[in-house]
């Protein structure tokens, strides 16, 4: 895994630089260097491979019209890449809900199908595995398990809080608030150890 | 109003880091974006907590999307020359796409390389070792009762030492399937019909045993190498 995260992370963003000038030979090597990772993303929220492929899509048209917009002081380019993919996943994903939902308000009957493509590590444990790297992994460790899962399942898994508690058989309050205390407890953590770290 | 602040301020926060995380429902979610685009604050909220939760994102196992993907979004964008902007994985277009939990890269590196009798394999495992660098590529012919193993690299084997490959199932101990070579290509004779005996298999795993092999039936040396089993 021998690849320096920061140098990483300054060729992601030349090459960003590069595609805002529309240079497409920058974009297919954005596109090589970072699809697998982002593909991983959008698959584990919308689980369906065909609209997965075309949100990935989209998520790089969006790159390659937008890429000018990126402020490498402001966010580092996998951080901003992500977020384009996971954002226009969670859009599809909860507009879908509102489809199919908006009928039974209470949702129990439309039990997503919540198997992972590759019958890889469950949520808490990349939850962990993601956060090895950095100082974060302790922030994580520090949950209590009921808003660790939840926040694990909600990230990788793009749940809502009435799938969450669908999936982890508690009430709705308790998912919400296991979600909310697990928010705060992992940034008032995680802003300690940007300062110091 | 500015006894509403902090409150607000710390509501805004819950939303942002909601939004990030993904858990706010549709409207909420179109509400809080067209809010974003006139107000900085809120923006920031976002873009702070998009941040903190890309952080996570690292655990999520890449998988390597299709190549059509990528020959459509050429296509999409107009660029001059698709195949001269992307040689490598348009190569790879044959490959029927298939969902990959790890070494994506490699793994295509390694379809490759196989190139002439991968369209017809029912069972691929990649092995690598703790760098993660694939090492040995296993498969298993459609129709054959053997697994076929191709070492990537030659690998540095000491003497009288010997590579040995283990099935690793979901529950209970690793079960030999024997000798493999250090370099070039073997074959390992499988106890049963592919789907029987790689049934409740996960992964595969090379050790370094004594020549002839682990004595134990168990392994005893250091696991060298290890990899899914992808079912294709």
């Amino acid at each position: 895994m021998a690849v320096d995260p920061a140098a990483r992370n300054a060729r992601l963003a030349e090459l960003i630089a590069r595609v805002a000038l529309a240079d497409q030979r920058a974009f297919a090597e954005l596109y090589q260097q970072t699809s697998s990772h982002l593909f991983g993303v959008a698959l584990r929220i919308v689980r369906e491979r065909g609209i997965a492929e075309e949100l990935l899509q989209e998520a790089y048209v969006n790159v390659w019209h937008h890429a000018g917009s990126y402020v490498a002081e402001r966010a580092q380019p996998t951080t901003w890449l992500t977020a384009i993919v996971r954002n226009r996943c969670l859009d599809h994903v909860r507009k879908r809900d509102l489809d199919t939902v908006s009928m039974t308000r209470d949702a129990d009957d439309d039990a997503p199908e919540l198997s992972l493509p590759d019958g890889g590590p469950g949520p808490a444990e990349m939850l962990l595995a993601g956060a090895d790297a950095h100082a974060i992994r302790e922030c994580v460790e520090r949950l209590e398990g009921g808003s660790r899962q939840a926040i694990a399942l909600a990230f990788f898994q793009g749940l809502t809080h009435s799938e969450l508690a669908q999936h982890l058989a508690q009430p709705l309050g308790t998912v919400k608030s296991w979600i909310r205390r697990g928010l705060e407890r992992l940034k008032v953590c995680l802003e300690r150890a940007e300062i110091t770290g | 109003m500015n006894l509403s602040r902090p409150d607000r301020a710390r509501r805004l926060d819950l939303v942002a880091a909601e939004y990030a995380l993904g858990t706010l429902p549709a409207r909420a979610r179109a509400r809080l974006d067209r809010v974003a685009r006139g107000d900085a604050v809120v923006s920031r909220a976002m873009r702070d907590w998009e941040r903190r939760i890309a952080l996570l994102a690292d655990g999520a196992a890449p998988i390597q999307p299709p190549p059509r993907v990528w020959t459509s979004l050429a296509r999409r964008l107009g660029f001059d020359d698709i195949s001269d902007v992307a040689p490598w994985w348009r190569r790879l277009g044959f490959w029927r796409p298939f969902a990959l939990a790890s070494f994506a890269a490699a793994f295509a590196l390694a379809v490759a390389l196989l190139a002439p009798v991968a369209p017809t394999e029912t069972v691929v495992v990649v092995l690598a070792g703790p760098d993660a660098r694939p090492a040995l590529l296993a498969s298993v012919p459609r129709g054959e009762r053997v697994l076929a193993v191709k070492a990537l690299s030659p690998v540095a084997v000491p003497a009288g030492r010997a590579l040995e490959l283990w099935m690793l199932p979901g529950q209970g101990a690793p079960r030999s399937l024997g000798l493999i070579p250090a370099a070039g290509t073997g074959q390992v004779r499988l106890p049963a019909a592919p789907e029987q005996a790689f049934r409740g298999i996960d992964a595969l795993a090379v050790s370094l045993e004594p020549a002839g092999g682990s004595p134990t039936g168990l392994p005893t040396g250091p696991v060298l190498y290890t990899g899914r089993l992808e079912r294709l």
